[in-house]
């Protein structure tokens, strides 16, 4: 009889913990539902793609609005933000929760690794499960390429970057939920609790605005809308990448079950309190990049040319309720675009009402201030072009010369999703089926 | 006990359990436990249900947290992180990795755990595991499970094992064949300490007892000690710890 092959410790965990998700029917049912879910969204984004293009009628006339980017990748990737929410928690908390049910975990713990080395094999198994679920998505792309539409790969890697960081982000709180609680059940209701909390943040926030505001941005959600539009935010990576961390850490301190509960529930505060300093010096960095094909999350170059040459401090003061929907449009069109340019752009709304409609009639409702270096304006328009106008004015600076040579026209593509139902409706469920019969029956 | 033989008893041994305790709430599980374990011996741990057995074996290995207490080897205090390397805890009524087989959890063990690859045919052999090796471990039967376990706990590199009622589950036959290859792993210079509540059982395998009833010793030595302790008026092992607890 064969004796193992020597390797290191940590190498036999991680090759266990693959084993246990070749083997976790969580994992399946999330390679079969991604296909489908994918599917849908593609093939109906294909669809109305097509169908604006020109496809059985006239072009809508808005090339410049086909983005492939916007039209196509942001839904058919937003099926893996739904398997991400409610799929892989469950294929989380199973890995991580099922050492505690069967018993492994008081077998496994009583080995010398530092039990942050046991989570980290762990989420880099969860990890790679995840990316074995994005084939789903690439196959999309495949097929849009096939289809003869356009890629531009900057746009994919910033979309990618989003999923993989959210799918981090999940991992982290299903490890954290599945060490904390003695039972899965428990954990997937701490999961999605915590989930369905951060609904709650961004309801919140479109209501009060103010610091909801703030604290929406960096939810799960917001961070992934924020790189299928193809921004690259350092600072929400930085987040990401610590309340990870964080999560794991935290994972990885109630899984010592032999250190006494209070202890455990003291690290925790601390490790709680590290990660909101670390996440909040995270939040003053301004370093972005907008990979947007039609830059998207850009003013034109020239434009980002004349406003940085203005030195002089802006502060913005904006009199519009956070359900108003032009502040949504300032915000969106002109003020996200204009941070980017001036990190120095100090930005205040006011209003006495969330929805602004009994406001309408106060006779400052709906102004937007500027102040820059002293000097005043205010004006009522909500567009990017008004703001600019408006910064010029008051800057002295002319404003440049429209170049239409640098104007995005879009990719048009009329044509239907030919071969995708059949793709992902059928041989992508029958695929893993196989898979899962012979590679269950392999490891077992 | 005679003065010289606690001497001796003290310069056998290889750890010393000074006052562990634990509660859970209200209730007070192990109260200021202590014992001596020696070099190659077979120690029982026997006592009712209820008794402490497998709070006392979790304490030790470091998989659930004592109040108080210290374990201490001949030259010093052991810490929690250095008794990973003197003692592996093997619990009751486990099955873990369920869907993995026993031959890749025997694999896993020698890997892992840093086991012994010599050792691991001859364990295969005496708990007769070869027609199970291929099944995944939760599948198997209590007894099937049980053999499992114990061939995992025996391949383990650490010089004290602590079983948690190595015999629940398995037949006659089995007990006395088990019993027969624990007998040969601590002659070849292993420690086991063994939770054992069929005190018929534990009378058969074990060099001494602690009796442990209502999460206190009551006892600790050889039969003949512990029958000493009683008054001498009792032989059997059933007896003495009746007279005992």
């Amino acid at each position: 009889m064969r004796s193992p092959k020597p390797k290191p410790a940590w190498l036999w965990l991680v090759e266990k913990e693959w084993r246990e998700l070749l083997v976790s029917r969580a994992w399946w049912v999330l390679l079969i539902a991604i296909g489908p879910l994918v599917g849908v969204s593609f093939i109906s984004a294909v669809r109305t793609y097509a169908e604006v293009s020109g496809l059985g009628g006239t072009a809508a006339g808005v090339g410049e609005a086909l983005s492939p980017l916007v039209g196509v990748w942001a839904p058919t990737f937003s099926a893996c933000e739904l398997a991400a929410v409610f799929l892989l928690p469950f294929v989380g908390i199973r890995l991580v929760g099922g050492d505690r049910q069967s018993g492994a975990l008081k077998l496994e713990a009583q080995h010398q690794m530092p039990a942050v080395a046991r989570v980290a094999a762990k989420a880099l198994v969860l990890l790679a499960g995840w990316v074995v679920a994005l084939i789903a998505p690439i196959v999309a792309v495949s097929l849009w390429k096939i289809y003869g539409g356009n890629l531009y790969a900057p746009e994919l890697v910033s979309v990618a970057i989003g999923h993989l960081l959210n799918a981090g982000l999940t991992i982290a709180l299903a490890a954290t939920a599945a060490s904390m609680t003695e039972h899965p059940s428990t954990a997937a209701i701490v999961t999605l609790s915590v989930t369905v909390g951060t609904w709650i943040i961004s309801f919140v926030a479109a209501v009060q605005g103010g610091i909801w505001e703030r604290m929406a941005n960096y939810t799960p959600t917001a961070m992934v809308a924020e790189f299928q539009h193809g921004l690259l935010r350092l600072d929400m990576m930085l987040i990401a990448l610590t309340l990870i961390a964080g999560g794991l850490a935290l994972s990885a301190a109630w899984m010592r079950i032999g250190v006494a509960v209070r202890r455990r529930v003291g690290e925790s505060l601390a490790l709680g309190a590290l990660a909101v300093l670390v996440a909040a010096a995270c939040s003053r960095v301004n370093t972005t990049w907008d990979l947007s094909e039609n830059r998207m999350n850009s003013f034109s170059e020239a434009d980002e040319q004349a406003l940085r040459k203005i030195q002089a401090h802006l502060r913005i003061e904006a009199h519009l309720a956070p359900e108003d929907p032009r502040r949504a449009d300032l915000e969106r069109q002109a003020l996200s675009k204009l941070r980017r340019v001036m990190p120095d752009v100090q930005v205040e709304y006011a209003s006495a009402t969330s929805i602004g409609l009994f406001e309408q009639t106060s006779p400052h409702y709906g102004e937007v201030w500027y102040d820059l270096g002293g000097k005043k304006e205010m004006s009522r328009i909500t567009t990017a072009e008004g703001v600019l106008e408006t910064i010029y004015s008051l800057s002295g600076i002319p404003p440049p010369a429209e170049n239409d040579e640098s104007v995005f026209r879009g990719h048009p593509l009329a044509v239907r999703p030919k071969g995708a139902a059949i793709l992902f409706y059928g041989i992508w469920p029958a695929f893993v089926m196989i898979a899962v019969i012979l590679i269950r029956r392999s490891v077992a | 006990m005679p003065e010289s033989s606690r001497k001796l008893n003290q310069s056998n041994a290889l750890l010393r359990v000074e006052g562990v305790t634990k509660s859970f709430g209200r209730l007070r599980a192990l109260s200021d436990v202590s014992f001596s374990v020696r070099r190659g011996e077979i120690l029982g741990l026997i006592g009712p249900n209820g008794a402490g057995k497998t709070t006392l074996f979790e304490c030790l290995a470091g998989v659930l947290p004592a109040d108080g207490g210290a374990l201490s080897s001949v030259e010093r205090q052991v810490n929690p992180s250095e008794r990973s390397s003197l003692l592996f805890y093997m619990p009751d009524g486990i099955a873990p990795w369920p869907s993995q087989s026993v031959r890749w959890a025997l694999d896993f063990t020698v890997g892992f755990f840093g086991g012994s690859a010599e050792l691991r045919e001859e364990v295969i052999h005496s708990l007769d595991l070869l027609s199970l090796l291929n099944s995944p471990i939760g599948t198997l039967s209590k007894g099937q499970r049980k053999r499992a376990l114990l061939a995992i706990a025996l391949l383990t590199p650490q010089p004290v094992l602590l079983a948690d009622e190595p015999f629940d589950g398995l037949d006659l036959r089995q007990t006395r064949d088990v019993a027969q290859v624990l007998r040969k792993h601590a002659a070849a210079g292993r420690t086991l300490f063994l939770s054992i509540h069929q005190i018929a059982d534990a009378a058969r395998i074990c060099d001494r007892f602690v009796l442990l009833s209502g999460g206190r010793v009551c006892g600790e030595g050889t039969i003949e000690e512990l029958s000493a302790s009683a008054g001498g008026k009792t032989s059997g092992l059933e007896e003495v710890f009746l007279a005992l607890t």
